[in-house]
């Protein structure tokens, strides 16, 4: 009996980061409004939230130390939404959650619910402005690494810097608004460990490839997954990569109605009991390389040396179109030519053969 | 400190001496004595001229303790100089060799047994190589590395040309296991020797001399740990071979500056005038000080070069143009996904084209199949790719298609040399004033210090962007620059 036991256990990889870690959450939620009035019969933004909130719940009742962060891209820019750090005047204001409920889970649900009411009503009141169809999720996915990047390394070490110095002398001032219950957690010895969750249902934020790319690798280096939740009627290939490249996990909600069940079923795993567990992953990611002029996905492209743009053609100018550079004549023109066929060689060797035999 | 102040206070002059000797009335220390003395070698800082780029931290504290100032604060300040100084990327975008082939020739001589670096010098210098290796592929994707080692008076081959991180690796731990063994450092080196193999090696260009030798940027990284080189030939003329290919050399001294290396720096660099030359030389040729500062100097070679003018290949270009490169994109091809009864067999084993001759000499295995390459990335080795133009699978990317000779690569990797062509405008420091505007980082919510009224101590500790005008806080300022690449204040405004 106890042999058999022991072969199940050491069958498992080691697991000796299944430590009590707190771990960091992270939910970037794109409310481009377009996006979400496309998918209005499927979702509204209200069922979205409160999908997330669930999820935040969940997180933050899991460790006793577990920290949220959220982060709306709006259409007039990223908004870290919680932890907040606007003066707080909401004490008096009647609360939108109730007020029997545990204090933490109380804190963060009414400081989002309040922030992304407060971002609707400007957006409403800033309507018809230009850049409804913008994206700024690459700005929320930097905002975020930046946060846990803080969250990570310099927390831990931060009573040398400004931080902890200035924050343990002006705490009592701080202190009446929610947002000392993060900012004095500078304490905190242990090893965190963090990721962040992208909720989207935009289908084109194509425009701010490098950005988003750039924020890929660094995740990766942090060791950060992103996972992403992708809402309505397209596939996302770059959050595709991001997924990819950083372990995260990507799956495309069609049917968003359960969103709750996919949160709490696919996305609770944390990252490190992902090697435990058969995630949903999508097996052929899209690597593929678009053109920077047509935008058309490139199986075989030129690549400018300079600024290593790729084309899908060569430009009829042979100039780079990016950076405007002069393309090496002798090898455009060997690019251009067509294959040369060997046979008509052969065919003439073959004849002289001929001839010489006759 | 002390034995050195004597020695100076021995042989100086005639004045110096009387100095000495006449009484002190207030019974001053020697120290105090000697400093009055030498006035004229003083630098700003208190200290010898020479000294003067090395703070004296306690002398601050000291000077400054008087006042009202808090040992915190300094202390604060004296980090946050510390991380502006690690922070010195440039910010204006240089045409760069992105597509690099670097050899890298170590120095296996005798004198890299000394121990003044931990534990020797050579092990020393293998433990920062296979840090080298990582860093260097992670914003090199695109190039390769071969290792030479100078020893006995012969330059070997360690690590062939390659652009697999793993493969140098392996062979940096190899020679660090074996080094009690053959691969022992032993006899004199030979720069003529090494850099005429490592000529020689830059010459087969990727494996193909199809894709023309004007696209990569060459260039030769050596680590001298001695002050001489026995060589067999004029090692005048390998400089000016290699000057004549446009091989651009760096080199890391361990002990010293010896005069060949830094006539081998300058004329590779073409570094003529004098003015260029000696900013050329500190810029291309290092002395170490620490362990630190080796480290410090091989990381600035991660960093692609930039094009320069004076080279002759720039101006070649300004009449031909810069070469344009046709690149294949692959298919990622998942043989797992392939399974036609559903089930996942992650280590079902397939053929690929770019290994014909691996592991076997006498090529009695034709083609290999991929296995369980590293064990660490389990999945990622039955993964294939499929190339665009003559669909031969290959396991490894980047790679020149060994059926069609096509580049192939991933968009990523291309992506990951962008940010040296287009880097990220530096932060400025918001001058110090009584108010300012932001309470908060940007980046990470950290609370600033408050404004003071005494304009004149502190620092405001906030760096701004001066594109979206929002506010950093040192270690956003730190971590945006040299991780994320991108400002999030900017990415946030809605275009």
């Amino acid at each position: 009996m106890d042999a058999i036991a022991d072969t199940i256990f050491t069958d498992l990889p080691t697991t000796d980061e299944l430590t009590e870690n707190p771990s960091l959450l992270t939910v970037v939620f794109e409310m481009s409004p377009n996006s979400w009035h496309s998918i209005k019969d499927q979702i509204s933004i209200q069922d979205a939230v409160k999908a997330l909130i669930v999820f935040l719940n969940t997180h933050l009742s899991l460790n006793n130390s577990n920290q949220v962060a959220f982060l709306a891209a709006l259409p007039t820019g990223a908004r870290m939404l919680y932890p907040n750090v606007k003066k707080a005047d909401d004490s008096q204001e009647t609360p939108l959650v109730k007020a029997g409920m545990y204090r933490h889970f109380r804190l963060v649900d009414d400081t989002i619910l309040r922030e992304i009411n407060r971002e609707l009503q400007l957006l409403l009141a800033t309507d018809s402005e230009a850049g409804a169809e913008s994206s700024t999720l690459s700005g929320a996915l930097l905002m975020a690494l930046a946060y846990t990047n803080r969250m990570l390394h310099i927390d831990q070490s931060i009573s040398t810097t400004t931080a902890s110095a200035i924050s343990s002398t002006t705490s009592a001032a701080a202190s009446g608004s929610g947002n000392d219950h993060t900012l004095g957690s500078s304490l905190l010895q242990t090893k965190m460990s963090a990721r962040i969750l992208v909720v989207t249902a935009n289908d084109s934020h194509e425009s701010k490839y490098i950005a988003i790319m750039n924020s890929i690798f660094a995740a990766q280096k942090m060791q950060v997954p992103v996972d992403v939740v992708k809402l309505g009627a397209l596939d996302s290939p770059y959050m595709q990569q991001a997924a990819d490249a950083t372990n995260g996990v990507y799956l495309h909600n069609r049917e968003p109605r359960g969103l709750i069940q996919t949160l709490s079923t696919a996305y609770f795993v944390e990252p490190c009991l992902r090697s435990l567990i058969i995630l949903p992953t999508s097996a052929n990611v899209d690597y593929k390389a678009s053109c920077f002029v047509t935008g058309k996905p490139v199986d075989i492209g030129y690549v400018c040396s300079v600024c290593l743009c790729i084309l899908s053609t060569i430009p009829e100018l042979s100039k780079c179109p990016v950076c405007k550079s002069k393309f090496d004549d002798s090898i455009v023109a060997k690019l251009r030519r067509g294959p040369v066929l060997v046979r008509k060689k052969r065919k003439i060797e073959g004849a002289e053969n001929g001839s010489a035999a006759a | 400190m002390d034995s050195d102040e004597e020695f100076v206070d021995n042989g100086s002059g005639k004045e110096l001496r009387e100095h000495l000797l006449s009484p002190e009335p207030d019974g001053t220390s020697k120290r105090t004595r000697s400093k009055v003395a030498i006035t004229s070698l003083k630098g700003a800082n208190g200290g010898y001229s020479w000294e003067d780029e090395y703070q004296r931290p306690w002398e601050i504290v000291n000077n400054k303790a008087e006042g009202e100032q808090s040992l915190v604060y300094l202390v604060q300040q004296m980090i946050e100089a510390r991380k502006k100084k690690i922070l010195k990327n440039p910010t204006t975008p240089f045409q760069r060799g992105i597509i690099r082939t670097l050899i890298v020739i170590i120095d296996g001589s005798l004198t890299m047994l000394e121990k003044d670096l931990r534990p020797t010098r050579f092990g020393a210098m293998l433990n920062l190589l296979g840090e080298f290796v990582d860093e260097f592929f992670d914003q090199n994707p695109i190039s390769q590395i071969g290792i030479v080692m100078m020893r006995n008076g012969v330059a070997q081959v360690v690590s062939e040309v390659s652009g697999l991180p793993e493969h140098h690796k392996d062979r940096i731990r190899g020679l660090k296991a074996r080094q009690h063994g053959r691969i022992e450092p032993k006899g004199d080196p030979s720069l003529q020797n090494a850099l005429e193999l490592a000529r020689s090696l830059l010459g087969s260009n990727f494996g193909d001399p199809s894709l023309g030798s004007s696209k990569n940027s060459k260039e030769i990284l050596i680590i001298f740990g001695a002050l001489f080189t026995s060589d067999p030939g004029d090692i005048h003329q390998t400089i000016g071979a290699l000057a004549k290919e446009d091989i651009k050399v760096k080199i890391i001294g361990l002990s010293a500056q010896v005069a060949i290396c830094q006539e081998i720096v300058a004329k590779t660099n073409f570094l003529s005038s004098s003015q260029t030359r000696s900013l050329g030389l500190s810029r291309h040729y290092g002395v170490i000080m620490n362990d630190a500062h080796f480290k410090e100097l091989l990381m600035d070679c991660v960093e692609p070069l930039a094009v320069t003018k004076e080279s002759p290949e720039a101006k070649v270009e300004d009449t031909q143009g810069v070469p344009v490169i046709k690149m294949g994109f692959p298919l990622k091809h998942s043989i797992s996904s392939t399974t036609t009864n559903g089930l996942v067999n992650p280590n079902f084993p397939a053929l690929c084209a770019c290994h014909p001759t691996r592991g076997s000499k006498d090529l009695m295995e034709p083609v290999s199949v991929i296995q369980n390459q590293n064990p660490s990335q389990s999945p990622g080795a039955t993964i294939g790719y499929v190339c665009p133009q003559c669909h031969s699978r290959v396991c490894q990317l980047p790679i020149v298609c060994p059926v069609c000779g096509i580049m192939l690569i991933l968009s990523t990797h291309l992506a990951r040399s962008y940010h040296h062509l287009v880097p990220l405008m530096e932060y400025i420091e918001v001058p110090v004033s009584a108010q300012y505007d932001s309470s908060h980082c940007y980046g990470c919510l950290l609370q600033f210090p408050n404004g003071s009224e005494d304009t004149l101590k502190g620092a405001s500790s906030r760096y701004r962007c001066k594109k979206c005008s929002q506010d950093f806080c040192i270690d956003c300022d730190v971590f945006v620059h040299e991780t994320l690449h991108n400002c999030p204040g900017c990415e946030s405004i809605p275009r």
